[in-house]
């Protein structure tokens, strides 16, 4: 019998790069290797980048719903002065918005929250985060974003994957299909959940589209076991799992000789893995080792209690573990002024949700010196209006024309903000920037040319910015 | 992205007879198509330099002086200088393209092929197919046409696979189901008098039977992106269940796949249409819909429109049809213009939800019970008379204020127009309130009355009477209308010829499955193909066009697709006809020589292993342990899910877990949310419905392993496993499983185990989830 070992080897990349196979002859043979990555036996291996990289892993937190710039980072004194006067119909002439046809209004909307400069950078940011504000000078604002679409579930898809529409690879999945993963005992790009429900749009927006469902996102859950059917069933001891997984590995493997299947070797190191994960997985959500500083920096009260501060730490400890693309997703960002989603009440509630955290999140990976190749990412999938939307309390509706994002660390410029609104923050007044310039900028970041970087679908060469022109933008890199 | 080259052996083999003279399809068009076409291609606005390489006439003609294309004068080609100069705002394709450079013998072709001439050839799969030449019939031809590649590359073809793998993979690739014991013992018996009647035989009896619809069944719900909910952020469930049982039964009782075309593309507007028509219109209903607040309802009727168009492109034609929404087609010759006359066949339908009767059902019995039910009431009414119109006349007057709307609607009735509800109604507020045997007289009418207004819902297509008009929507923009346009078919396959007067949706229809139709027969065919040896002929099953993979075996190819046509579009047919080929037949083991020459099996000298699909995944796992429940049909099912799986959308959606045997459905069965696929079978690569699907990813995950080893699901069928091992033995296992007895020395890894683990290491092999 031939050795299942040495057959393990021999994969599909070895023959075609180390048997000296002829390089390139008939345009039919592009889509051989379709739905097989280089290495079948890993499809998850650490893979060589287009240039080099600046940063190794994305923390993205998604603040699901659209929050208001308007409240936190857009300072406009135009709304107070204005308040409930209607904005010029040059504005919105021919413009659609969400809810046209009932709570939409075109009063501009001023409000009670106070603005200040902050630290030497001079950022504006309003009394909401004053944690954030501490930070300012880490943080690299950009106030004009753009997006396409201004329903939640489109523009969460578009801000994911690029496109309005279902079946397209998102951010995560894009990364590490171009980049593997550096971590062996855990998923390459995971999810967390914060809020009150799951985001709209749930699983389409971690998926891996067209491209194999090994780059899909693994949401990490807070309650119960943290990755689906992670523990052994009721009454199975470990000893008994191990002893599981080591006969259907000398099956398989003894299967594989005969066969000659790479796709068994990568099964059989698929287990491996599955098996690893028993243990680290639980071990990255065991808060135990964590400090009262370490907790307290980020605003934990209770580490047993999933919470946004929870997954801002999850996050720190899955970098640390080579996680190549954590998102956090926090919802009920959506203050049109109804009963539970109002900027009365609920926006000061969320702020305050997330304030510490995220701030706390920016100085731990400083102080441990991760934050030079790990982004961190802040944003929704569009912003708010400056104009009033009336509901039983005041709210802003969709906007999807000028909103802040903010990045740190991974060779974003520290202390920068970028881009220009004008007098009311409903369009940009300099400097534009498209959802499809964050994709290229933090594909580059990444080390990836989002021109390169493609899958061949149905005669296409799909990318994560599509078709249409998209930029790396290049002043707010250090 | 570094793409893997063909080997030289394969290339030999597919340039033997092309020495003699260059084939422009094969190794010409896929050149400028991947490298030009997108800047100087068939879309004229977006055409650069005023240039087209994709017709002769556009690359031949003068322009500026110089000619892209000199026929046999490579130096005076312009593309033959551009190609290879230095100068970077000059050479072609320009750097900022991102092109695979061009390899030295694709260099080599193009230069011999403009010195021969350039000639041009009409694309492959515009032109009809033609029955090849070959003297042998059904399979035997399939196999002359495959064995003739063999015998020019020099290789031998693998011997047959041995009788029980043989009988697995002919099981799960026509049922979705591992044969039992009784089935392997029966085969074997019965090939000890006639091998090939015994396989034969057993053909027969599975394409036969029930199961054989429900395996093909969901490679056609694949297709037609069928899931149980409404997708986007709300997600809704839908039922629309009665369509996928259309499918199932039209499989089962080989409805012609052009009649099977017809009717779910407009079923409604056929003369004869009737229920089972209308279900088959859902196909077109299986678009997510979205119910979020605040949207444009139109802009997303507008959507699932353009989803209805690039679907029936991509399902029926093999063309990206969609590409043509906001702008000329970039690689093929659709116009923008064609695009929205698709459209216009796919805008003037109402989208109903309508109640469909159902066999499960005793209609007569249900309204007879109902009937009977009220009269009870009734009854025990009529006698209560005197106390209701007591209350009517004082205390309803005096709390006339409190009143629920339906008593007062009914007190507005005079007495004698009011009916059984209406009295009942009023009895309930007034003085029946704490009447326990009035209370129970009235939710039995009301249950019985429910039960008869209960049948099945199903979603269809309903033509609109006023015709919506329909206008080229610039830039695929809906607020942005340009000219009118009529419905019409695309123009570079064979003519739209409806008899006279506005054509509709039937009309189109018809033209997909017209005898012309260089395409569908052909898309059809290869995807089948496809389901059987892992890979089309075709590779690029959904792009037939100018981007697409030019086909490994193009006569067998034709071969089958002629096949196809003149037996009647009879699928079982064709499944048959591949099934009982010797290719089909042979061992997937990978062989050194092979390895070497040909790795990636296009020559076909051996099978393919192929891992199951995630339902069949699931479905293997239950038979082979015994808990399968072998009902077809009728509304999905809740089997277990782990605790979390709903809250991870937007609105938590209820999974009330199914009891008894709806426990154990097959996979098919499940219910789908699009937002939260059920995990056990998203992780195997399911398509969540929200697209057409027509060719899964077989992707290979750790998840997966977890899934096996922990699912609760998956764990019951290793207890119900745990069970045969002790009653049947190992060995009687081990074979449910893979349907091969296990050698010793495997044996001896499984004997050291208790049986609950070594049933729970044998529903986790490799080979249980595979079909060798």
């Amino acid at each position: 019998m031939t050795d299942p070992l040495r057959l393990l080897g021999r994969t599909r990349r070895h023959f075609f790069r180390d048997c000296g196979v002829g390089v390139g002859s008939l345009a039919l043979t592009s889509l051989l290797a379709q739905d097989k990555p280089a290495s079948a036996a890993d499809p998850l291996a650490p893979k060589q980048p287009h240039h080099r990289p600046k940063a190794k892993s994305i923390i993205y937190l998604f603040m699901a719903g659209g929050p208001s710039q308007l409240e936190f980072f857009d300072h406009k004194p135009k709304l107070n002065e204005l308040n409930g006067q209607p904005i010029p119909a040059s504005f919105i002439e021919g413009k659609r918005f969400a809810f046209m046809g009932s709570s939409h209004r075109v009063n501009l909307l001023g409000h009670d929250k106070k603005f200040k400069r902050h630290g030497r950078s001079g950022a504006w940011v309003s009394d909401m985060l004053p944690h954030t504000a501490s930070v300012a000078d880490e943080l690299c604002f950009v106030k004009t974003c753009k997006t396409d679409l201004f329903n939640h579930a489109p523009a969460k898809l578009f801000m994911n994957t690029g496109s309005g529409l279902f079946g397209r690879p998102s951010m995560g999945a894009w990364m590490t299909y171009g980049l593997g993963s550096e971590c062996a005992d855990l998923p390459g790009f995971v999810v967390l959940q914060s809020g009150p429900r799951g985001p709209r749009g749930g699983a389409s927006l971690w998926s891996s589209g067209m491209l194999p469902s090994t780059y899909q996102g693994v949401p990490l859950r807070a309650q119960g076991e943290p990755i689906l059917n992670l523990t052994n069933p009721a009454g199975v001891a470990a000893t008994d799992q191990r002893k599981v997984i080591d006969a259907v590995r000398e099956l398989n493997a003894g299967r594989l000789a005969k066969t000659g299947d790479d796709e068994i070797a990568a099964r059989l190191n698929a287990y491996e893995m599955a098996y690893r994960m028993q243990t680290s997985a639980p071990a990255v959500m065991d808060l135990k080792g964590e400090s009262k500083a370490t907790l307290d920096l980020y605003g934990i009260k209770d580490p047993g209690e999933s919470s946004f501060a929870r997954n801002c730490l999850l996050a720190r400890r899955l970098v640390e573990r080579g996680v190549r693309f954590i998102q956090l997703y926090d919802t009920n960002w959506d203050h049109h002024g109804g009963v539970t989603e109002n900027l009365q009440k609920h926006l000061p509630m969320k702020a305050k949700d997330i304030d510490q955290a995220c701030a706390g999140l920016v100085r731990d990976l400083k102080s441990r010196g991760l934050l030079d190749d790990t982004i961190v990412v802040w944003g929704g999938e569009f912003g708010r209006t400056p104009m009033g939307e009336v509901r039983e309390f005041t709210g802003r509706n969709h906007h999807i024309d000028a909103f802040t994002m903010w990045f740190a660390g991974g060779g974003f410029r520290p202390g920068m903000t970028w881009g220009e609104t004008d007098e009311f923050g409903f369009g940009a007044a300099k400097d534009p920037v498209h959802v499809r310039d964050v994709h290229a900028t933090l594909l580059h970041q990444m080390g990836l040319n989002h021109e390169r970087l493609s899958v061949k679908s149905q005669g296409l060469d799909v990318r994560l910015t599509g078709v249409n022109p998209a930029k790396v933008l290049k002043p707010l890199l250090a | 992205m570094v793409r893997p080259a063909l080997l030289p052996a394969l290339t030999a083999f597919l340039c033997a007879s092309v020495q003699a003279e260059i084939s422009f399809n094969r190794e010409i068009r896929p050149i400028l198509s991947e490298q030009c076409f997108s800047c100087h291609g068939f879309d004229a606005k977006h055409r650069k330099a005023d240039l087209r390489l994709d017709t002769r006439e556009g690359a031949l003609a003068e322009n500026e002086g110089v000619r892209a294309i000199v026929p046999g004068d490579l130096g005076k080609s312009e593309l033959w200088k551009r190609l290879h100069s230095k100068d970077a705002d000059e050479v072609m394709p320009p750097p900022e393209a991102h092109k695979p450079k061009l390899t030295t013998k694709q260099l080599a072709t193009l230069r011999r092929w403009i010195e021969e001439g350039a000639r041009y050839e009409p694309h492959w799969a515009f032109t009809a197919p033609v029955r090849p030449s070959v003297t042998e019939k059904g399979p035997a031809a399939v196999d002359a046409l495959i064995d003739r590649g063999l015998r020019e590359a020099g290789l031998t073809a693998s011997p047959e696979v041995a009788p029980e793998k043989l009988l697995r993979r002919l099981s799960l690739d026509l049922t979705g189901l591992p044969p039992s014991p009784a089935e392997l013992d029966a085969y074997l018996q019965a090939r000890t008098k006639n091998p090939e009647a015994a396989y034969a035989a057993e053909v027969e009896r599975l394409l036969a039977a029930p199961a054989y619809g429900e395996r093909w069944g969901r490679w056609w719900l694949d297709q037609a992106r069928y899931a149980d909910s409404n997708g986007y952020s709300v997600d809704a469930p839908r039922s629309i269940w009665k369509f996928r049982d259309w499918v199932v039964n039209a499989l089962n009782a080989d409805l012609p796949f052009d009649r099977f075309t017809v009717e779910q593309l407009a079923g409604d507007l056929l003369p004869d249409a009737g229920e089972s028509q209308r279900i088959a219109t859902g196909f077109h209903r299986n678009t997510p819909l979205n119910q979020e607040g605040g949207i444009d309802v139109e802009q997303f009727r507008i959507d699932s429109v353009f989803d209805r168009v690039g679907t029936t492109g991509t399902v029926w034609l093999g063309l990206t049809v969609g590409c043509a929404q906001c702008h000329d087609h970039k690689f093929d010759p659709i116009t923008q213009k064609e695009f929205y006359r698709m459209f216009a066949f796919f805008n003037n339908q109402d989208e109903p939800t309508v109640k469909v009767s159902d066999a499960a059902r005793d209609e007569a019995g249900l309204a007879a019970a109902a009937r009977d039910a009220e009269k009870a009431l009734g009854a025990w009414l009529d006698q209560k008379a005197a106390a209701l119109k007591q209350w009517e006349t004082g205390p309803a007057k005096a709390a006339s204020a409190k009143l629920s709307g339906s008593v007062k609607a009914a007190l507005r009735k005079p007495a004698a127009k009011r009916s059984v509800t209406d009295r009942a109604t009023l009895y309930a507020a007034g003085p029946g309130a704490t009447d326990k045997e009035f209370k129970t007289l009235q939710k039995k009418a009301k249950d019985a009355a429910d039960l008869r207004d209960g049948a099945p819902t199903t979603l269809v297509l309903k033509e609109r009477d006023q015709t919506r008009k329909t206008h080229l929507l610039t830039a695929g923009d809906f607020t942005r209308p340009a000219e009118e346009v009529t419905p019409g078919a695309l123009s570079v396959l064979h003519a739209f010829r409806p008899d006279q007067g506005p054509v509709n949706r039937l009309d189109l229809a018809r033209w997909i499955v017209a005898k012309d139709n260089p395409l569908t027969a052909r898309v059809i065919a290869n995807r089948v193909w496809q389901a059987y040896f892992g890979r089309g002929i075709v590779e690029t099953d959904n792009d037939f066009g100018s981007q697409g993979t030019p086909p490994s075996h193009p006569e067998l190819l034709d071969w089958l697709a002629v096949e196809l046509v003149e037996r009647g579009w009879s699928l079982k047919s064709l499944h048959r006809t591949i099934v009982l080929t010797r290719a089909y037949r042979r061992d997937s083991a990978e062989r050194a020589d092979l390895t070497e020459k040909d790795p990636d099996n296009r020559l076909l000298a051996r099978q393919t292993r192929i891992r199951l699909d995630a339902e069949l995944v699931r479905d293997s796992a239950l038979a082979a342990s015994g808990l399968l429940t072998r009902k077809v049909g009728g509304p999905p099912v809740y089997p277990p899910i782990p605790e979390g799986v709903m809250s991870l959308g937007q609105v938590k959606r209820a999974w009330n877990t199914s009891k008894g045997e709806d426990r154990t459905r097959r996979g098919l069965y499940t219910f789908t949310y699009r937002v939260t696929p059920p995990p056990a079978l998203a992780v195997f690569d399911a398509p969540d419905g929200l697209a057409s699907c027509t060719r899964r990813n077989r992707s290979n995950t750790p998840l997966q392993a977890l899934t096996l080893l922990n699912d609760p699901a998956f764990f019951e069928a290793a207890q119900a496993m745990a069970k045969v091992i002790e009653k049947e033995g190992l060995a009687a296992a081990f074979r449910r499983c893979t349907s091969r007895p296990p050698e010793t020395s495997e044996l001896r890894i499984l004997s050291g185990l208790d049986p609950l683990s070594a049933a729970r290491a044998l529903l986790n092999l490799d080979e249980t989830i595979t079909r060798d």
